[in-house]
């Protein structure tokens, strides 16, 4: 008897478990079709590429945002992060003649640093990841500006330009090369967060800091991998977005932090950490892209898009809030 | 297995202080293979330290645990792990993300040969489905804990512990949480498990539970041990009497003049969680006691009265007033409070100081017209520090500063400013020393001479029995008795409280 209910339980749940893990993907899904149905050239190679395109350099750093965000903490620098590489990649290799080969390993190595320096800040000190990603947001914003007078610096040498704006042409489609980039970060990232110690590990630390401890997961050295991860990639994006507008700039990513934070909040990470998933912040990513670019196609204005972003971002917020709410009342 | 042979278990006059207060005084166990001990104590004092010297979260001021013969040092809990001592705690500490396997080989997950960051999740998915058969535990290792019930929950984490190869498994209240039909699922596997030949501490207050597990039964008071007595002998009268204890005559009972006038009735009142069909009335000047475990329902009787947890059916009425839709604002208004069991989270705000703190509840009576009135702030503090004598350096100091007897009083006094009609207490005397425990009884009885109406929970039952002219027996979220205060004694009240 205690067998079959058991089994009645977890079958109701398992529908509920089925919508709240594919209710995403199903809305992607019709907004797909929505949009094919709807607005003028949606479905060209062209279109779609181009939807692609637009988020592929947030799509990126979401990737290392989930991790964040999982294990409980969050990061509002990366805007500024991305900017301040940027500035410093022109720097380097205009200003101080450089050569690319060189400029690019110490831009992504010093963004590993200035990250890890502030997960050492928060594992050591146990300061609020908020508060310390906050004061990045404006130092880091204000360095690129300073080295830069807040010029764009420019030219390039010839070359680097493919890194952000070139094609690879496969099977006849060209892939612009940040789509290829971010498709391979979302599946390293995949396995890192379902195959690694680590990746695991991030999840204990967000799901329960007590009992990963006392089962000898090192939570300081997580937390600290984590927050070098971010700042890897947004070196990393910082490099790729020069590359793409030919300079180095310190007014590029303005409220990017929101832009991935929101991709990730959509594609079902819970802001108090311990849940979520890298495709799910693959989901939010493309659906926030199809939105965008379905806004554009018919011609929606600027404003009005933004009002449908924030709204986007409630009702995701709405709907994992009841998800625990029901997780909840089945678990009590 | 030979009667000769050496204990795996051995504990020889663990000891343990706390500054004023003697947690632990010489404890002495001794456990074969395959022994089921089960831990009694009269609700929870002192077996807290017990477990927690076991486990390794204290380190005991004197004595020795050994196991298998050899004395062994433990630290921290990896030591105990180490040295072969599990723990399973009452809360449950899994990764709800994570999958059962995960879970049981947690921090320790195999990795793939050649490989060494990445996780092989055959070789995690392989060991944790010879740890669950072994203990004959029907989960499927592949899913994710948080569609886990409660009770499957349980027992993933007695196959967490097992996965360190225990020579002894505490288990704390195991099964305080489950509901009564899926308690067998993990006594089975207690049995298992002592068939393998793990030793058990099975720490429980669930006295029926006992005989169908245990073979030894091991009483603890105030952080004595008491006795060690066979299961067969171990009757309900029998424990209940070595819990209590000839030393307890109580004070002597003053009866009260109640007036005949309801001023808290509750009818049929259920809710979706926990409390089923409870139906109480307490009149002006009365104070009406609350018995029942921790899981019982008290709390959750008290919340639900003050709109704090929602209500599925039943009424509800203050001074004769019905209340459809209870909330804490419109119960205030009626002049009810609720003085939390928690006062650290739920009764103090700790960084406030003392002033703010005890006009909290009595907003309206410290402001006008939405400012702040600090000298009527001032002398209603003041009036609260006088007459609930506490102890305190200012009314400024902050509340986390002063001793958990003094921010007691202050919890009360907060509510005692909103000049309340009934008053609903819960644990007022939790974590108090004894003068101020006696102050706090004292101000109850006082609040009752002068008409207020009082629900009284405690964990206590000689405290129940001091205070409180009327009784109410609460198990598994229903009123199972009732009982005006001559009508019963300690013994048999404990007996009803744990429905043995």
């Amino acid at each position: 008897m205690i067998d079959t209910q058991k089994n009645s339980a977890t079958k109701s749940l398992d529908w509920r478990h089925f919508l709240s893990n594919s209710g995403l993907l199903l809305a992607v899904i019709v907004l797909f079709i929505i949009l094919a149905l709807i607005a003028p050239n949606f479905l060209s190679s062209r279109n779609l590429l181009n939807v692609l395109r637009a988020v592929s350099f947030n799509g990126i750093i979401a990737c290392a945002m989930t991790l964040m965000i999982i294990q409980g903490d969050i990061d509002v620098s990366i805007g500024s992060a991305v900017a301040w590489s940027s500035s410093l990649l022109g720097v380097l290799v205009i200003k101080m003649g450089w050569p690319l080969a060189l400029a690019v390993p110490v831009v992504l190595l010093q963004g590993m640093l200035i990250h890890g320096i502030a997960g050492y800040i928060r594992v050591r000190w146990l300061v609020p990841s908020f508060v310390l990603t906050l004061a990045l947001f404006m130092m880091l914003r204000g360095a690129a500006r300073q080295i830069t007078n807040a010029f764009p610096i420019s030219p390039f040498p010839s070359g680097f330009e493919f890194w952000g704006g070139g094609t690879i042409s496969i099977l006849g489609l060209d892939l612009p090369v940040p789509v290829m980039i971010m498709l391979i970060t979302f599946v390293l990232f995949y396995v890192i967060s379902t195959r690694t110690v680590f990746g695991r590990s991030v999840y204990c630390v967000g799901g329960n800091e007590q009992a990963s401890h006392l089962s000898g997961i090192s939570v300081g050295k997580t937390r600290m991998t984590t927050f070098m991860l971010v700042g890897l990639l947004s070196a990393f994006v910082g490099i790729l977005l020069s590359s793409r507008i030919q300079s180095g700039s310190s007014q590029i990513a303005l409220g990017l932090e929101f832009e991935v934070i929101a991709a990730v909040i959509i594609g079902g990470t819970s802001l108090m950490g311990g849940s979520g998933s890298i495709f799910g912040t693959f989901l939010g990513v493309l659906f926030i892209g199809l939105i965008g670019n379905g806004m554009v196609l018919t011609g929606v204005s600027p404003f009005m898009q933004e009002i449908v972003r924030g709204f986007i971002i409630l009702v995701a917020v709405f709907v994992s809030v009841l998800q625990i709410g029901t997780a909840q009342r089945t678990a009590g | 297995m030979t009667a000769q042979e050496e204990p795996v278990l051995h504990l020889d006059g663990l000891t343990k202080h706390y500054p004023g207060v003697l947690a632990l005084d010489l404890l002495y166990i001794s456990m074969r293979r395959g022994d089921v001990r089960a831990l009694l104590v009269k609700f929870g004092e002192g077996i807290s330290t017990a477990i927690k010297v076991l486990s390794g979260a204290l380190t005991p001021d004197a004595g020795t645990i050994s196991i298998n013969g050899r004395p062994c040092a433990i630290r921290n809990p990896l030591d105990a792990l180490h040295h072969g001592i599990a723990t399973v705690y009452q809360e449950i500490s899994l990764v709800s993300a994570l999958s059962v396997a995960e879970n049981i080989l947690l921090g320790r997950w195999k990795r793939m040969r050649g490989l060494r960051p990445m996780i092989s999740h055959a070789r995690v998915r392989a060991f944790a489905i010879d740890i669950l058969a072994r203990l004959k535990i029907d989960v499927d290792p592949e899913i994710q804990v948080s569609r886990l019930s409660v009770a499957q929950q349980q027992l993933v984490e007695i196959a967490k512990a097992v996965s360190y190869e225990p020579q002894v498994l505490v288990l704390d209240e195991p099964t305080s949480a489950l509901p009564r039909d899926q308690v067998e699922l993990l006594h089975k596997v207690v049995r298992t498990l002592s068939g393998l030949g793990t030793a058990i501490i099975y720490v429980t207050h669930r006295l029926h539970e006992v005989p169908r597990i245990a073979h030894n039964v091991t009483v603890l008071r105030d952080g004595m041990l008491i006795d060690t007595i066979a299961v067969e002998d171990a009757t309900p009268a029998r424990i209940t009497d070595l819990m209590i204890g000839g030393d307890w005559r109580g004070v002597p009972f003053k009866r009260r003049k109640v007036r005949a006038k309801p001023a808290l009735t509750v009818k049929n009142l259920s809710t979706q969680t926990k409390l089923n069909d409870i139906c109480l009335e307490i009149n002006e000047g009365e104070v009406l006691g609350l018995a029942g475990l921790l899981s019982s329902g008290r709390t959750e009787l008290l919340r639900a009265i003050f709109g704090l947890d929602e209500i599925s059916s039943g009424t509800l009425a203050v001074g004769g007033t019905a209340v459809h839709n209870p909330s804490p604002m419109r119960m205030k208004s009626l002049g009810v409070g609720l003085t939390a069991e928690d006062r650290k989270r739920e009764g103090l705000i700790l960084d406030f100081p003392v002033m703010i703190n005890a006009t909290l509840a009595a907003a309206d009576r410290v402001s006008r017209r939405g400012f702040l009135d600090f000298r009527a702030m001032r002398t209603l503090t003041h009036d609260i520090i006088a007459k609930l004598d506490v102890k305190t350096a200012s009314m400024r100091v902050p509340a986390g500063a002063l001793s958990g007897g003094n921010q007691q009083k202050i919890v009360i006094g907060n509510w005692l400013n909103t000049e309340p009609y009934v008053l609903l207490m819960d644990e007022p005397s939790r974590g108090v020393d004894v003068a101020a425990k006696e102050q706090i009884f004292n101000i109850v009885r006082g609040l009752a001479a002068s008409g207020v109406a009082i629900l009284f929970v405690s964990s206590e039952l000689e405290e129940v029995l001091d205070v409180c002219d009327r009784i109410l027996v609460i198990h598994e979220g229903r009123i199972t008795g009732e009982y005006d205060h001559d009508a019963i004694d300690l013994g048999a009240l404990m007996a009803r409280t744990m429905n043995a």
